[in-house]
């Protein structure tokens, strides 16, 4: 067939897609340097804060350290030292040529990068000759290991700094990427590094990573689809007594963890798909509500102890704990026990495992028709998308990850009951999609973080806070204040706040934040059908 | 069919009618329902009701059964009294207004410090209202329009800061902003009068027994309740047919750009709407406050969504159609938890709520929510 | 037999009949146009045949596969897309995106492929993206693959919404006034572009009011008036017809016309 000409209007070609990709991954190149410089003075400080402050004088790191039976501790400490400094003065090179202008940034990329790798290197060497323990992964969390944060803060540090400078070039063109595993990575290591307060441990593992998977849920319900789902705890609680039913004294049935929380997302997405069908001709507001009273009944059924198998308002307990696979043989390091670290890294597994998924699939044909379907859904379903497919698979696999959380929260706190599924929860969640960016991974990710951060950790400490504070001003009322009965004023704050003055949220997804700003609502094909 | 011969302009179009083709049965079961949902949801409502008097009457016995009507009249007038809030608040800029409950719960409470503020300024309400019929009346005077000017503020309030700016986004923008407005109305609740129950202290203005039909008692206090929610809502409806505001209110609803352009002043009409709806709230938080004496901080959520599905079931945007539908709702509630157990009334409730917003969006009294392109 | 056969379609809304018993055929290959005054029933008429809007009464009939009830995306898929009167593209995804979608029928990745990115989704996706290149190099759109629809000039929006449509591998294609909004020049290369989709075996039947297009690309043209086929014919036929004349431009028209 012929071709056909080009328009003669030329018009501009307003941001596309790979500028944009380039700029992010600039900006996380130098979030990665700063934050490994930031790290490496910070590992030298912390123990002398916290001793100062805490454990009186002790044994500091430097002692210990130079206290070792064998001398290389001595000449690996000098070799970090060293290292630091001419990094700093790389880096420091680095900064200022990017600030000025002048000069040739990168110039010592390589040496930078190598200086970093040795540093590591120095620090693993300190940790086998100085330590030469297993605790440091699994063991103590009592104050006087202090070393502990220090070295592993320091390595954390130097790794960064290395895999910045080492892959340079790959860093800057798969910034997200980058981004994400290097999230991870500290994310990993984070129990290790603030071993000194466990209870910010047992917060990240049930608080922070238990809404971290409800808010990824929620954003392909919310976010992808663009439906807004106000009864999300419900499935988080079919998921909940999923497990406990199979994996406990309740019914007496044991199915191993690692496969009740497969199947609790999928008797989940099971019940998700099955809440979707009738609320497919809905609009959006009616479909919240549907929603909602659908998130209301299952916690009310459960109380009412529904067919007998949810034991009422006291809910199920004596749930297992999850074992490694071959329990009792040579995988079973019998680590799930009270210590809150196991917990900690299976929920950033399952993090990692469900962020992959959800990239995957925001990235296919799938994904596109969510798209479409939220922008016009007339319009999918006369290009060829099944709209109702597409919708029903929005709030199964939504509901499959909330389920998958729920499995992983019982089998955590081992035991479940109605109170834990209350609308707060279905609230929480929507706060952590709305506040981190509705629509994108990464942003809802940071939501849930900081909204559990906020409402879990630092609320609950205040009152102590400031019951110290307030002894030593002499304002003794500041510590009688219950703060914690402020959390539901802080999540109408956020909600309010973020939809008036920045609708897209924290870190706003490219597409969703114009049409959260300027959009117009797609109308149900079926009301459509209905209304003709 | 390509057209050789000149086109004779038929004077009328004769169609041969083909015999219907043969569609698969999922085809036709879609169509089916989709054509015929709002009916099965009226004769499941009409039979299902029904059978919940029938069985109420047969196994209670006349007197709890009647004893249950009245009750759920009484909860119904409270429930309807909300539900006009939703009602021509949903009519006027189609947002479900989520911090209505709340705003109940807030007018309950309301009326609660206002009493509290005049018992320290020298005045006890309370012993003037239990002092005889005139001191009782001359309370309830300086109660009612107290708080249901104070609260009717807070609607304006509540507009003005959250949902004004939203006008024009995506629906979904006010409606998270009104789930934020709840929370924030509920965590001042909380805040203020604790976790637990917040006594009214109101039991005692009304009391005693009206009169009795057979065997079935009506008290001064539900009597009390029906009765100023049945005259608030007729005075309301009034009010919206018949005066130059009513009128204005309604046009805006129908359409607001072609009111605009009438010279209608359309801000200052939706600031109206939700200063009433704000206030009839409010009248719901007294007399709940009066006839059950206490109040919890959430209280406002289930009476608000309760609520909601009344206004729906009436059809949103009608105001008499909320007080059917907030009768209804607060019938099948007392039978429904007379008859399964109170623990069961939640579940019916919402039970009830997912089927009247998918089976009959358009309610009972089939007032088309206006479709705006 | 026709490719596409509408037999009788009725469409009321409540008491209002929009389409009133309706029945025309279109052939292989041909250019088909629809006119008719405003308020004739010519979108009410493509939203039937599309399953936008139920069915009241009649029968449409593609490829001998009756399409009463059947939902939208099913239609598309036996090869009958559109376009539509109101441009409706998916405003911010960007134009290659939007093509995309177009291909979302003729996908064959399941859940499952697309959750764990098998080879075989990768390897369609891959396909899919070369083939929406392609689409819109054939619409002289390559240039603005990366751009928003939204930021798309008016003209270069309609021709986008056409690759879109061209995108399932249909068939048929239902235009909806596609020269709605368009200056001359951009109408010229409009009809350029239609006669050449026809030349590639499309079949094409359209809605349209400019006169010059319609006239100069048709190979029939079908007149409605108030619900009602009142003409059916060649360009040369139709223009002719009285009732046509009289539907236009009032009644008694005609006889004006034909006594000046």
């Amino acid at each position: 067939m012929p071709d056909i000409a080009a328009p003669q209007a030329h018009i501009d070609l307003p941001d596309t897609g790979t500028q944009t990709r380039r700029v992010e991954s600039a900006s996380v190149f130098w979030l990665l340097v700063v934050a490994g410089s930031l790290l490496l003075p910070l590992s030298w400080l912390l123990p002398w804060f916290v001793e100062q402050t805490a454990s009186g004088k002790g044994n500091s790191p430097m002692d210990v350290i130079v206290s070792s039976p064998t001398g290389i501790g001595w000449f690996a400490i000098w070799v970090m030292g060293l290292c630091m400094l001419a990094l700093f003065a790389g880096v420091g090179y680095d900064a200022w040529a990017v600030l000025t202008r002048r000069g040739q940034p990168f110039r010592y990329g390589r040496i930078c990068a190598g200086l970093a790798a040795l540093g590591a290197l120095c620090v693993l060497l300190v940790v086998v000759l100085v330590a030469s323990r297993t605790e440091l992964v699994f063991g103590s969390t009592s104050p006087d290991v202090l070393i502990d944060n220090a070295v592993w803060m320091m390595l954390t540090g130097f790794v960064l700094l290395a895999f910045a400078y080492g892959l340079r070039g790959w860093v800057m063109n798969h910034g997200g990427l980058a981004f994400t595993a290097v999230a991870f990575a500290i994310g990993g290591l984070f129990p290790l590094m603030f071993n000194q307060a466990p209870s910010f441990v047992v917060w990240g593992a049930q608080s922070a990573g238990i809404y971290v998977l409800l808010a990824l849920g929620l954003n392909v319900v919310v976010g992808f689809a663009g439906l807004l789902d106000l009864g999300y705890a419900a499935f988080f609680a079919i998921g909940a007594y999923t497990t406990a039913s199979f994996a406990g004294s309740a019914h007496d049935f044991h199915l191993p963890f690692w496969i009740l929380i497969f199947l609790g997302a999928a008797v989940a997405g099971l019940f998700g798909a099955i809440l979707g069908f009738p609320t497919l001709r809905l609009r959006g507001d009616y479909l919240a509500i549907v929603t909602l009273g659908f998130g209301e009944i299952v916690p009310d059924l459960a109380q009412n102890n529904v067919l007998g198998l949810t034991h009422g308002p006291n809910g199920l307990s004596g749930i297992d704990t999850p074992a490694f696979p071959l329990h009792g043989g040579p995988l079973d390091f019998g680590i799930f026990g009270a210590n809150p670290r196991p917990y900690y890294w299976t929920t950033l597994v399952l993090i990692a495992l469900v962020v992959l998924l959800l990239r995957n699939v925001e990235r296919s044909r799938l994904g596109r028709a969510w798209v479409a379907i939220r922008e016009d859904e007339v319009a999918a379903s006369a290009t060829g998308i099944n709209t109702v497919t597409g919708k029903l698979l929005a709030f199964a696999i939504g509901a499959a990850v909330s389920g998958f959380a729920g499995a992983f929260f019982a089998a955590e706190l081992q035991s479940v009951t109605p109170e834990s599924f209350q609308f707060a929860v279905s609230v929480t969640a929507l706060t952590t999609v709305v506040l981190g960016g509705i629509g994108n991974i990464t942003g809802v990710v940071v939501g849930a973080i900081l909204v559990s951060f906020v409402i879990f950790w630092v609320l609950p400490s205040l009152q102590g806070w400031m019951g110290t504070l307030g002894s030593n001003i002499g304002v003794q009322q500041l510590g009688t204040i219950q703060y914690s009965d402020y959390k539901f004023i802080v999540y109408g704050l956020i909600l309010i706040g973020i939809m008036l003055l920045r609708p897209s949220g924290l870190l706003p997804s490219r597409a969703r934040k114009v049409e959260l700003e300027t959009g117009a609502e797609s109308e149900p094909l079926a009301a459509v059908q209905e209304r003709a | 069919m390509p057209n050789g011969e000149a086109p004779a302009a038929p004077a009328t179009v004769s169609v041969p009618r083909r015999p219907r083709p043969n569609r698969p049965l999922a085809t036709q079961l879609r169509l089916r329902f989709a054509a015929s949902s709002g009916q099965a949801f009226l004769v499941l409502l009409i039979t299902g009701f029904a059978a919940m008097v029938v069985a109420e009457f047969a196994s209670k016995g006349v007197a709890q059964a009647g004893a249950q009507v009245v009750n759920g009249l009484q909860i119904g007038a409270i429930y309807a009294l909300i539900a006009v809030g939703y009602t021509m608040v949903y009519g006027i800029i189609e947002l479900i207004n989520f911090a209505h409950g709340d705003v109940f719960t807030f007018g309950g409470m309301l009326s609660v410090w206002i009493g509290a503020g005049f018992g320290a300024l020298g005045l006890d309400l309370t012993k003037l209202a239990t002092s005889n019929v005139g001191g009782l009346i001359a309370a309830l005077a300086i109660i009612f329009p107290l708080t249901m000017l104070c609260t009717g503020t807070l609607g304006v309030v509540i507009e003005r800061v959250a949902y004004r700016r939203l006008r024009n986004a995506p629906r979904l923008a006010p409606l998270i902003t009104a789930i934020g407005m709840s929370f924030l109305l509920q965590g001042i609740m909380f805040v203020a009068a604790g976790s637990g129950n917040y006594p009214a202290r109101k039991d005692d203005w009304i009391t005693g027994r009206a009169f009795t039909i057979g065997s079935v008692n009506v008290s001064w206090p539900q009597l009390f309740v029906i009765v100023i929610a049945v005259a608030m809502m007729l005075g309301l409806q009034m009010f919206v047919r018949y005066t130059r505001v009513g009128k204005a209110m309604r046009a805006t609803a129908q359409d607001r750009d072609a009111a605009l352009l009438s010279g209608i002043n359309i801000n200052r009409t939706i600031s109206l709407t939700f200063f009433i709806g704000s206030a009839m709230a409010a009248v719901g938080g007294i007399v709940y406050a009066i006839y059950f004496n206490l109040l919890q901080w959430n209280l406002g959520f289930k009476f608000g969504i309760i609520a909601f599905t009344a206004a729906v079931l009436g059809g949103i945007g009608n105001i008499l159609g909320a007080g059917v539908g907030g009768f209804l709702i607060g019938l099948i509630y007392a039978f429904g938890s007379d008859l399964a157990g109170g623990e069961w009334g939640n579940s019916i409730i919402f039970a009830m709520l997912i089927l009247v917003l998918t089976l009959r969006p358009n309610g009972l009294l089939g007032m088309r929510v206006p479709d705006r392109a | 037999m026709a490719l596409l056969e509408v037999d009788g379609i009725v469409k009321r809304f409540g008491g209002l009949v929009a389409v009133n018993g309706v029945s025309f055929e279109v052939d292989t290959g041909e250019i088909v146009s629809m006119i008719g005054p405003n308020g004739a029933g010519k979108t009410t008429a493509f939203n039937c045949i599309t399953g936008l809007y139920p069915l009241t009464d009649g029968d449409v009939r593609f490829d001998d596969i009756s399409l009463v009830g059947m939902p939208p995306h099913r239609i598309t898929k036996l090869g009958i897309t559109r376009t539509f009167q109101n441009i409706r593209l998916f405003s911010y995804m960007t134009a290659v995106d939007n093509v995309m979608v177009g291909e979302h029928c003729r996908m064959r990745a399941k859940v499952w492929d697309d959750l764990l990115h098998t080879r075989k989704a990768r390897r369609e996706e891959h396909e899919v993206e070369s083939r929406a290149l392609a689409t819109l190099r054939r619409l002289g759109l390559e240039r603005y693959a990366d751009v928003y629809a939204r930021n798309l000039p008016y003209g270069l929006q309609r021709r986008l919404e056409i690759a879109r449509a061209l995108a399932s591998g249909p068939r048929l294609l239902l235009l909806d006034e596609p020269a709605a909004g368009l200056n001359p020049n951009e109408k010229v290369e409009l009809m350029g572009v239609i006669s050449s989709l026809r030349d590639a075996g499309l079949t094409i039947f359209l809605i349209e009011h400019d006169m010059r297009v319609v006239m100069s690309i048709s190979d029939r043209i079908v007149v409605l008036d108030y619900g009602e086929k009142i003409a059916e014919g060649t360009p040369a036929e139709v223009r002719e017809n009285p009732r046509v004349i009289d539907a236009y431009l009032g009644h008694g028209a005609s006889e004006a016309m034909r006594s000046a």
